[in-house]
């Protein structure tokens, strides 16, 4: 049953990969300049019914996807969202199912997986940091992730709280 | 509490490992500069993706159209002045080309010089990007079995897109000139002095110029010197003035000639290598412009 979740949650990680690289693609539907970021929304929402340790998997899988369709160096959106996952794990009891602690979540954890991306981005030769619509990049997928946590995070418990509540503790 | 506490225990530990994978793979992905396992990889979820993306393209874009359109509604009365005023304008500068084309016609049988052959190009469309808001690439369907390689120029009808830098049997990478990875060597069209610009990962490029004699003036157009990509290729506008140092380096900022977050369609210029660069250079000293192949509203 666990193998069962586990394939669910890579399942939506795909679509969202597959979402975010064509209809979140520049030229596609980037309201105001900047997507939102679906990928890590996703990794926040499926993660939710997944334990600890398959929670950070799904989130390095997700990461290490999004890298290797994406131009930046292999492993830089691995930790982000790895870290993103990791904070989000560590929070999660105490959000449980608090509509504004849980926007909040989204907003701030999708805010620090961008921060942390373009922070090590520059340790690694990216000069994202000196783009000048940077804090737009960062604040408004951040906001857009508020908006679209109700869909998704709706849609990912109505496929993953059946499965879990056969074996979740 | 216990086996709480240990749960996650051994979650950080696991985390920590995944960030110490994350850092490694990154490292060896860098310093590999395009030929390791990571380049094998990305060839390999390209080819596995792109059925699926390029489906998600197919069907969502009738609905992307329809968004972007009542999105944008408000503004098309304005686009349509002001592409009334601009095609007045390029009606005049056609007669004018019309005059020139003449006169390098007279030139060339002067000088007793072939004619440039048009470069042969692919069509191509670009059904996906990368997934995030700071990457600078876009994939197109079109790769090896039409003839694409590694290295060719992409543009589109208003200048240079970027440059291949990935390809499979049916689709290919295209990293753009606002890439930090990518450089362009370069001619300022009014001076006719040389430089390189290279992509600042934002929608700004960087001029600089090493043998600079003369200053760069804000709208200044910078066009492609040939050495990488065919000559003439319009690359982008100096944005700011900028005098030559006592070095004679210049360095200055130039917006690109294309719109690059509103590609649609692209060409690949598939009929050019850098050699045909050298060759030229021993044939002849006058420099002619490339024409465009016409086709799919490019």
């Amino acid at each position: 049953m666990r193998a069962r979740v586990m394939i669910l949650a890579l399942g939506f990680v795909i679509v969202a990969v597959v979402i975010q690289t064509t209809v979140f693609a520049p030229g596609r539907l980037q309201p105001l300049g900047a997507p939102p970021n679906l990928v890590l929304l996703t990794v926040l929402a499926v993660d939710r019914y997944l334990e600890a340790e398959a929670a950070l998997l799904v989130a390095f899988t997700a990461g290490l996807l999004v890298d290797l369709l994406g131009g930046s160096p292999l492993g830089l959106w691995a930790i982000s969202l790895t870290a993103a996952a990791y904070v989000a794990v560590k929070i999660r009891d105490r959000i449980e199912d608090n509509l504004l602690l849980t926007a909040i979540s989204v907003f701030a954890l999708t805010l620090l997986g961008q921060v942390l991306f373009v922070a090590v981005g520059t340790l690694f030769g990216l000069s994202t940091i000196t783009d000048p619509h940077l804090v737009r990049k960062l604040l408004l997928p951040a906001v857009y992730n508020v908006i679209l946590a109700a869909p998704v995070y709706w849609l990912t418990s109505l496929a993953m709280k059946p499965l879990q509540r056969t074996w979740a503790p | 509490m216990l086996s709480s506490g240990r749960r996650f225990d051994r979650a950080t530990a696991l985390f920590l490992s995944l960030i110490a994978v994350a850092f490694i793979v990154a490292t060896f992905d860098v310093r590999s500069d395009g030929d390791g396992a990571g380049t094998v990889m990305r060839e390999g979820a390209q080819t596995l993706f792109t059925p699926l993306q390029k489906g998600v393209d197919f069907v969502a874009a009738p609905f992307i159209g329809f968004v972007d359109g009542v999105a944008n509604i408000a503004g098309l009365r304005d686009d349509n002045e002001r592409l009334r005023e601009r095609l007045v304008e390029l009606e005049e500068q056609l007669r004018e080309t019309t005059a020139l084309e003449r006169q390098v016609a007279e030139l060339e049988a002067i000088n007793g010089l072939e004619p440039p052959e048009q470069l042969a190009s692919v069509t191509a469309r670009i059904y996906s990007a990368g997934a995030s808001a700071f990457d600078q690439i876009r994939y197109i369907d079109k790769g090896i079995a039409d003839g694409i390689v590694v290295g060719q120029a992409v543009i589109d009808e208003r200048g240079l897109v970027g440059r291949i830098d990935q390809v499979t049997n049916s689709t290919a990478r295209v990293r753009l000139i606002t890439d930090p990875l990518v450089s362009v060597g370069v001619r300022v069209q009014e001076s006719n002095e040389t430089g390189v610009v290279t992509g600042q990962g934002t929608g700004m490029l960087r001029l600089e110029m090493f043998e600079a004699t003369e200053p760069v003036v804000a709208g200044n157009t910078v066009i492609t010197d040939g050495s990488r990509f065919p000559p003439g290729i319009a690359v982008g506008t100096v944005t700011k003035t900028a005098d030559a140092q006592v070095t004679f380096a210049l360095r200055t900022d130039a917006s690109p000639a294309v719109e690059l977050s509103k590609l649609d369609y692209v060409k690949v210029i598939v009929g050019w290598s850098p050699l045909d660069a050298v060759s030229d250079e021993t044939d002849t000293t006058v420099e002619i412009p490339i024409e465009l192949p016409e086709g799919s509203g490019l």
